[in-house]
């Protein structure tokens, strides 16, 4: 059930790299919230006019609050960072969209993210590590300080491979994906903030007959399925012979890797 | 003093209250229904039907402005016989008249599909999209060129048994003359404004910014524009208006009726603040009763010069 809560902010403070993260207590939100789905937050006031859509980043354990990495990059999440204090509410509307599928048999996952990217990746990771799943990670980011989370996938007993910008990191995290699957066989793929790398995931996961899952991001204006302003191009088909418009919002943001790599790309 | 009287009619439609959603910004009593009871407004209209299926434009549709919604959504829509399976039976069980928009590319596609949705009897009146901006094609003409609106309205007045209200395109050129030709072809009521056309280029490509280049400008941002148009609009025609264009809460609505609508709609402040319409309700209802106001029909029109002002009480400096 979709709720919009005005949630108590317990905080919002500096994370890391260009990284800000934001706690509110939510249990209404938090309670249901299923790994991969999004929320989308109502900064005060009529500029910016419309919610920002974020991926939740981590539930507290009592499922009470939850949580939002977001990186601070244009006027929305520079406001975010003074708008929204610690005491104040901030008005959420979620759990929105579909998220991430752990197939019932797996037993050894990779998921790959780069940037922003990562930020969707813990809450997949908390809930695979709950069931016992060995989780490779490999994230990828700009520089050193802006691969979120770091603390969150050793936590969790992830096996993490690192790689920033001042390396040739797409070759290597792709090398390194191949490598680590000849010896471990993954038996799921989940990759988000990267088109170059979920391209390559794909062709690998087809390879091998595995799912493979993309979180993917489009501008939204109400996030809930209402405007269709957030559509992709999606595949209805594997051979992608025939084609839709799909709203990430209500579709997604999780799909299956199939429906968005599209042959001609 | 008693409560203040809600009620409005509209084209024969009787509403609870004068609070109603832009098509299009509602969708068909999906997702949206979950924030509040749909019944709390006073009339829904849901979003534009089609006779046939159309997907809509590609993206990106939607891009943020200043206090507004650059979009170009193209109007997508399902079959007809999937709207009749699976919009139509939920539509039944609310308990709210139902004004439904339709959108045809030509004037026979107007009277088919308001051929059908007459003959579903769920609708309580019917809404022709005269000027969506998104479309190469569709309502853009009529709603610009006041001989084939006077004669679509005609056509499609003598087909239905139904309220048909014409939503107009916000051009300031044609806007009365469409305005009095919708009303001689027997329109029994104006719905205005839809979203003006709007362009945002990038900078740096210096290409246009969403998927179908040309798109629309919603929000608060157009609310000024919108209220002025209504304001010309009452003073040109007899029949009642539904006033819309960035409407965000009771003093919008207070604002549209002043200025000539008799009922008010929530556009794309609904994708922002779900919430919007149910709490500017309470909001208008106790602004009625601070200031003595026992009817809200007689909000409607009265910043025109025949009417007095309200007399507000002098404020007090500190």
């Amino acid at each position: 059930m979709l709720q919009q809560v005005n949630a108590p902010v317990v905080w919002n403070r500096p994370l890391t790299g260009d990284y800000w993260l934001i706690e509110v207590e939510a249990p209404t939100i938090a309670g249901p919230l299923a790994p991969g789905q999004f929320v989308n937050i109502r900064i005060p006031g009529l500029t910016p006019y419309l919610r920002r859509p974020f991926s939740v980043y981590r539930v507290s354990p009592d499922r009470r609050r939850l949580q939002v990495a977001y990186k601070v990059i244009g006027d929305g999440t520079r406001l975010m960072t003074s708008a929204l204090p610690e005491g104040g509410v901030c008005d959420v509307i979620g759990p929105l969209g579909r998220g991430f599928k752990l197939p019932a048999q797996a037993k050894h996952i990779a998921v790959i993210g780069r940037g922003i990217g990562i930020a969707a990746l813990p809450t997949l990771v908390d809930a695979a590590a709950d069931r016992g799943i060995a989780i490779h990670a490999l994230l990828s980011a700009r520089t050193t300080p802006n691969l979120v989370g770091l603390d969150i996938f050793s936590e969790r007993g992830c096996t993490v491979i690192t790689h920033t910008d001042d390396e040739p990191s797409v070759a290597q995290v792709t090398d390194h994906l191949i490598g680590l699957d000849k010896r471990h066989p993954f038996d799921a793929f989940y990759v988000c903030g990267s088109n170059r790398l979920a391209r390559a995931v794909h062709a690998l996961a087809e390879r091998r007959g595995v799912p493979a899952e993309i979180a993917m991001e489009q501008h939204m204006a109400c996030g809930f399925g209402d405007c269709h302003g957030c559509v992709i191009d999606v595949n209805l088909d594997r051979e992608g012979k025939e084609t839709a418009f799909r709203e990430v919002c209500h579709y997604g943001p999780v799909f299956d890797t199939w429906e968005v790599v599209h042959a001609r790309a | 003093m008693p409560a203040p009287n809600l009620r409005v009619t509209i084209a024969g439609i009787e509403m609870k209250n004068p609070l109603t959603v832009g098509s299009g910004t509602y969708g068909h009593h999906g997702n949206f229904s979950q924030f509040f009871p749909v019944e709390t407004m006073g009339v829904l209209v849901p979003k534009t039907v089609r006779n046939y299926k159309w997907p809509g434009n590609p993206g990106p549709r939607v891009l943020e402005t200043t206090a507004g919604l650059h979009s170009s959504v193209g109007i997508p829509c399902n079959t007809w016989e999937h709207f009749v399976a699976h919009d139509v039976p939920i539509l039944k069980t609310l308990k709210l008249p139902i004004i439904q928009s339709v959108i045809g590319r030509t004037e026979d596609e107007y009277v088919e599909i308001v051929e059908r949705c007459d003959s579903l009897n769920v609708f309580a009146g019917i809404e022709l999209n005269l000027s969506c901006p998104n479309l190469k094609q569709g309502g853009l003409d009529f709603g610009y060129d006041p001989d084939s609106a006077y004669k679509l309205v005609r056509h499609v007045r003598s087909k239905t048994r139904l309220p048909v209200i014409a939503k107009l395109a916000p051009d300031y050129t044609s806007l009365l003359k469409v305005a009095k030709s919708v009303e001689a072809a027997g329109a029994d009521a104006i719905s205005m404004i839809n979203a003006p056309r709007a362009m945002c280029i990038d900078h740096v490509t210096r290409k246009p910014m969403i998927g179908n280049k040309i798109g629309a400008l919603s929000g608060a941002a157009i609310k000024p524009l919108a209220v002025y148009m209504v304001w010309e609009v009452y003073r040109a025609v007899q029949i009642p208006i539904f006033g819309m264009g960035g409407v965000t809460d009771f003093r919008d609505v207070i604002e549209f009726m002043a200025a000539g609508a008799r009922a008010v709609g929530f556009g794309t402040i609904n994708y922002v603040d779900p919430m919007a319409l149910p709490r500017a309700l309470g909001e208008l209802t106790r602004f009625l009763e601070e200031n003595g106001i026992a009817d809200v029909n007689e909000l409607v029109g009265s910043a025109h010069e025949d009417r007095p002002a309200l007399v507000v009480p002098e404020r007090v400096v500190a």
